[in-house]
């Protein structure tokens, strides 16, 4: 079990366009949106400076990439490969293989994380106390399990040629309409109220609300909570299944 | 067919699990797919220190046979035992090492690290180094996976169903890919296997290896047990020898068929060819006809003509 996560780690470390996306990337973003509005305008109604709500949503935004983009490829393209089931002949338990996929993610969504603080702290000035700091690292790690868990269940779902596609669609589509891109308080009435349901802006707001120095909304726990509860038993429904299919 | 197994059998169904439990146990197991058939009320057992080839023709049910015993696949009706627990449980017990044509291996990463992963998945590993070293691919541990020829990925598949100290070694067609020196190769190494008295089954459709390793043959055709004993009894369950000869003549059929240990009769022409289960007996009577047989031969029949004419009986029979 060790040994596999060790390896899948590895691997993970060894993909430079994987590390790119994941760790440099969101920074990069957070420095061009960050720089638009200036650094001392604040957001409406959220008494943040951009830069300090620009940094959630990009930490948020490089632990998503993290804990999707890889896993979902990966897991469907070594169903299809037949590796899944050369693990089945080891005494590896059968949830190990989806254990240490996300275990892997997850060390690379931790610096991902932190990255964008680093960042946002030396280059934008963004100052938070330290139980902020530490509150919103963890609470955007913890939080990026119920993407995991979507990075599971679409592996199992998708065949190895649909996979990207589907990925990227369901990447872009819950970065942006969750508000990660852009506040979604800029968005058209409508597509706010579509917006507040996402689970990427619920995640968002755990953060911010974190910020403010204030307890995040019951409605966005609950949407997280239902979420995670949503996909991870999606994943396991459908890791069963194939199972069954050998 | 062989009158020892015979008994040990009938003494196993009575008293499953004593000191004969063994290795694998297959009791009326049927799995089908959809309409088909795969493996169609199978009953066998493998015995410790047993070399075992599966054998059949394509869509024999060879695949799903090691799908059921290696808990891949669950049957439709029977039962499979390994070690008298579920196929699972000596997998986790780490009493199976298996190697299947399907079986995909990991990419990106290197082949030592690959056989480091599956040392570090059994309960009784082997050092890596000398996994590698057995499979001979200690040259190739620094290469990436996905940059293995077919026969290197097989040798491969071969280290990490032999990474730990297993007592079965389940392989699916492992000569796949190979060319003929790395076959025999393959198989020397595989022997040293069962030499430390492991029980080894495989799968192929390459008869000369199935005559030549195993020292059982169990022969599958449409999910059924066709035959089982060694390569010799196959042989001479299909009718050992062939007898073959001219006549001069016009040729009196009725005596040449009711010859003794007669199987299958063959005229065309003036040559006759004849399969006999006691060849001497069958050419002893032949020349007690009164005939002049011209060019008479006898042979003995390959493993692969035996299994030709078994299967052949089997669908004439069915049929």
């Amino acid at each position: 079990m060790n040994g596999l996560i060790k390896l899948e780690l590895l691997r993970a470390l060894r993909n430079r366009k994987f590390l790119f996306f994941s760790v440099i990337y969101p920074s990069v973003i957070f420095l061009l949106a960050s720089n638009q509005s200036g650094t001392n305008g604040k957001v409406d109604g959220t008494g943040l400076t951009v830069a300090a709500y620009v940094m959630v949503s990009m930490a948020s935004f490089g632990a998503l990439t993290a804990v999707l983009m890889g896993n979902s490829e990966r897991i469907a393209k070594e169903r299809e490969s037949g590796w899944v089931r050369q693990l089945r002949l080891t005494p590896l338990p059968g949830r190990g293989y989806v254990l240490a996929k996300t275990a892997s993610a997850a060390v690379v969504s931790l610096p991902s994380i932190v990255v964008v603080f680093l960042v946002a702290a030396a280059v934008k000035d963004v100052r938070l106390d330290a139980w902020q700091w530490l509150a919103l690292t963890g609470a955007i790690w913890a939080g990026s399990l119920v993407f995991a868990a979507l990075g599971v269940a679409i592996g199992y779902l998708a065949s190895g040629d649909a996979v990207r596609p589907i990925t990227m669609i369901i990447y872009f589509g819950l970065s942006i309409l969750g508000g990660l891109w852009f506040p979604s308080s800029s968005f058209p009435a409508w597509l706010q109220d579509i917006a507040n349901w996402l689970p990427t802006h619920a995640y968002a707001a755990l953060g911010r609300a974190i910020e403010q120095s204030r307890a995040p909304h019951a409605q966005d726990v609950a949407i997280l909570v239902a979420f995670f509860l949503l996909f991870a038993g999606g994943a396991a429904w459908l890791y069963r299944k194939d199972t069954l299919k050998a | 067919m062989r009158p020892a197994r015979t008994a040990t059998m009938g003494h196993m169904t009575t008293t499953a699990t004593t000191t004969t439990t063994p290795v694998v146990g297959f009791e009326q197991v049927t799995r089908s797919y959809g309409s088909v058939r795969a493996v169609d009320g199978l009953t066998l057992a493998l015995h410790p220190g047993e070399t075992v080839a599966l054998l059949g023709p394509n869509g024999a049910g060879k695949s799903t046979t090691l799908d059921l015993l290696l808990g891949l696949r669950q049957p439709d009706s029977g039962t499979v035992r390994v070690f008298g627990t579920s196929p699972r449980e000596a997998i986790v017990a780490g009493r199976v090492g298996a190697m299947l044509q399907s079986g995909g291996l990991m990419d990106e990463v290197t082949v030592a690290e690959l056989v480091r992963l599956a040392c570090d998945l059994h309960p009784r590993p082997y050092k890596p180094g000398d996994v590698l070293a057995r499979a001979g691919i200690a040259q190739i541990a620094d290469r990436k996976v996905n940059k293995l020829s077919g026969g290197q990925a097989q040798r491969v598949r071969f280290a990490l169903a032999t990474a730990g100290d297993s007592d079965l070694i389940v392989l699916d067609e492992p000569t796949t890919g190979m060319d003929v020196s790395a076959r025999q190769a393959f198989w020397s190494t595989m022997r040293e296997q069962a030499d430390q008295g492991r029980t080894v089954l495989f799968a192929t459709h390459y008869l000369e290896e199935a005559d030549a390793i195993a020292d059982r043959v169990l022969v599958l055709h449409r999910g059924r047990l066709l035959a089982d004993g060694t390569a010799a009894e196959i042989k001479a369950k299909a009718g050992a020898r062939r007898v073959s000869f001219d006549l001069e003549g016009p040729i009196d059929e009725a005596p040449l068929r009711a010859l003794p240990f007669l199987t299958s009769i063959d005229i065309s022409g003036q040559t006759i060819r004849i399969q006999s289960t006691d060849a001497d007996a069958t050419v002893h009577a032949l020349y007690g006809l009164g005939v002049y047989p011209r060019n008479l031969e006898v042979a003995g029949l390959g493993l692969e003509q035996a299994f030709v004419a078994i299967t052949e009986a089997e669908e004439a029979r069915q049929s």
